[in-house]
């Protein structure tokens, strides 16, 4: 076979053809619009942008594909010593020095290393192990609050959104408290910084500094050992072997990566939902215990924090009439698979109560987000301390700042509200910090569900 | 109505349990569902059907 004859059967195959910048404004505004074109005319196309990748956007099309471990690889080559495929950023960093850097460990792994750092986290994430840290996250919710709630206005995302997920992040993984602040705003920033603003070098600089950290902490745990998630990843068996550093800041910067900006997102884009809608934020609260859970994954649904992510064909293969070859590049959109009316009913509009709700705003398959039940327990947490203490809430539209480019995360960069004032309920946040540090070090309260089954007890 | 969950398939969403906590208990260390007993409750098969199609990876079978 020819060259020619190769891009002819490939002009045949990768059709029908669409051309959608993920990272433009088309996307992020144009999202309704564009899924329901899709679904309809191409629910998988070709999207001829960025080096041309397969967009999968129909839930059936979603469902069947990304759950196929053995079509699909999340392989992040860097190291040049496996398939050489890219991972799951589309696209992809050309430079393999970088990309290596980058890496985001075990989402960019395959089976059986992939597998092997799950077993080694889940004892830590399981919803029993979750349920341990609940009074720890009412304790950085109601400090985060008491910070602003005698002046009557907050930035859900600066005063509260962005300091619980990573203050609890910090415990469960067994770093000091007080370094949340390091890994905050690279965290954030990396992914709404587009990498031709002119912040963007303070963005990497940042991210440098977070890197140098997270080395160091890894010093410190090695010689002084603590219990949490880092202390699972550096004793982690992977296929016989403990991962070295690199691949530990891998999977550790996956997990704050994970863990911080997805669950920010959902919180701001939920507050700012709730208080568009008085009356249904009015039915939330008054049916709170029936309603948390749906209305939870309908906000999971509806926002969908992690759109999508790449995968890699790994062989060739026909699914759904479509044929798709080794090597091509691949976009499962977790977000448009969530607005198909073939499985959602009315699906561009909230419904808190809405049944049989089976999103894949946490993914597929043996990916599944690691983090989901921290995610949920998290997002009620904050949910319901602001509408306990905050009841008349209003955001303040002028001041709410989408992120520019939804391409990885749906999320909010403020969202600043004004409320009636309240009372404090107990000390600020460096003093509860402090207080939970103490609680963390004295019960080990990081250790596995398998170690420690009883929960944290905080004194009052 | 006999349930049960296909461990080759779920993921551990928790979904079913969200939908029925007395049917369906997660496993404690990687939160992925079984089900202590595979004879639905009488007057529970609705809130069964609920959580068999809101999981995820469609790993609840019902008969």
């Amino acid at each position: 076979m020819t060259t020619e004859d190769i891009r002819a059967t490939d002009a045949e195959r990768k059709q029908p053809e669409i051309e959608l910048n993920r990272h433009g404004l088309e996307y992020r505004d144009g999202f309704e619009a564009w899924a329901k074109r899709l679904h309809v005319e191409a629910p998988i196309a070709w999207n001829a942008t960025h080096g041309g990748y397969w967009f999968v956007s129909g839930n059936q099309q979603v469902f069947d594909l990304a759950r196929r471990a053995d079509l699909l690889s999340n392989e992040n080559d860097g190291r040049g010593t496996k398939h050489g495929y890219f991972g799951i950023n589309i696209p992809h960093e050309p430079n393999p020095e970088i990309r290596r850097g980058r890496h985001a460990g075990f989402l960019e792994m395959d089976p059986p290393e992939q597998r092997h750092y799950r077993n080694a986290l889940n004892a830590y994430l399981s919803p029993a192990a979750v349920a341990r840290w609940q009074p720890v996250m009412d304790e950085i919710t109601r400090a985060s609050l008491d910070e602003v709630i005698e002046t009557g206005r907050i930035d859900f995302v600066d005063h509260l959104a962005n300091v619980v997920p990573a203050v609890l992040t910090m415990a469960m993984l067994g770093l000091p408290l007080t370094d949340w602040v390091v890994y905050c705003e690279p965290a954030h920033a990396a992914v709404y910084t587009p990498a031709d603003s002119p912040d963007w070098p303070r963005v990497q600089q940042q991210g440098l500094l977070m890197g140098q950290r997270l080395f160091e902490s890894i010093q410190e745990a090695r010689s002084k050992p603590r219990p949490g998630m880092l202390d699972a990843l550096l004793n982690a068996n992977i296929v016989g072997e403990k991962p070295d550093d690199e691949a530990v800041v891998g999977a550790m910067v996956l997990l704050i990566g994970g863990g911080f900006d997805t669950t920010t997102s959902l919180t701001a884009n939920a507050l700012n939902w709730l208080s568009e809608h008085p009356d249904q934020r009015e039915c939330l609260v008054r049916d709170w215990e029936t309603l948390r859970d749906s209305a939870t994954e309908e906000f999971l649904r509806f926002y969908t924090p992690a759109q999508g992510n790449g995968r890699t064909i790994s062989q060739d293969a026909e699914v759904h009439g479509t044929q798709f070859r080794e090597g091509d590049r691949l976009w499962v959109s977790w977000a448009m698979a969530n607005r198909d009316e073939t499985v959602f009913e009315d699906p561009h509009t909230i419904h808190l109560d809405r049944k049989g709700n089976r999103h894949s705003s946490f993914g597929l398959g043996i990916h599944r987000c690691i983090g989901s039940n921290v995610a949920r327990a998290t997002f009620k947490t904050m949910l319901k301390a602001v509408l306990d203490r905050m009841p008349d809430f209003a955001c303040d539209p002028g001041g709410a700042v989408r992120y520019e480019s939804t391409h990885v995360i749906n999320g909010m960069q403020h969202l600043p509200a004004t409320f009636t004032p309240g009372k404090r309920l107990g000390p600020g946040l460096e003093e509860t910090i402090e207080k939970l540090q103490r609680a963390c070090d004295e019960q080990r309260l990081a250790e596995p569900v398998t170690v420690r089954k009883q929960g944290a007890k905080l004194a009052d | 109505m006999k349930v049960r969950v296909d461990g080759s398939v779920c993921q551990g969403h928790t979904l079913c349990a969200m939908a029925a906590a007395d049917v369906f208990e997660l496993n404690e260390e990687d939160g992925h569902a079984w089900v202590p007993s595979d004879d639905v409750p009488p007057g529970r098969e609705e809130v069964v059907r609920e959580a068999a199609r809101s999981c995820p990876e469609q790993a609840i079978v019902l008969s």
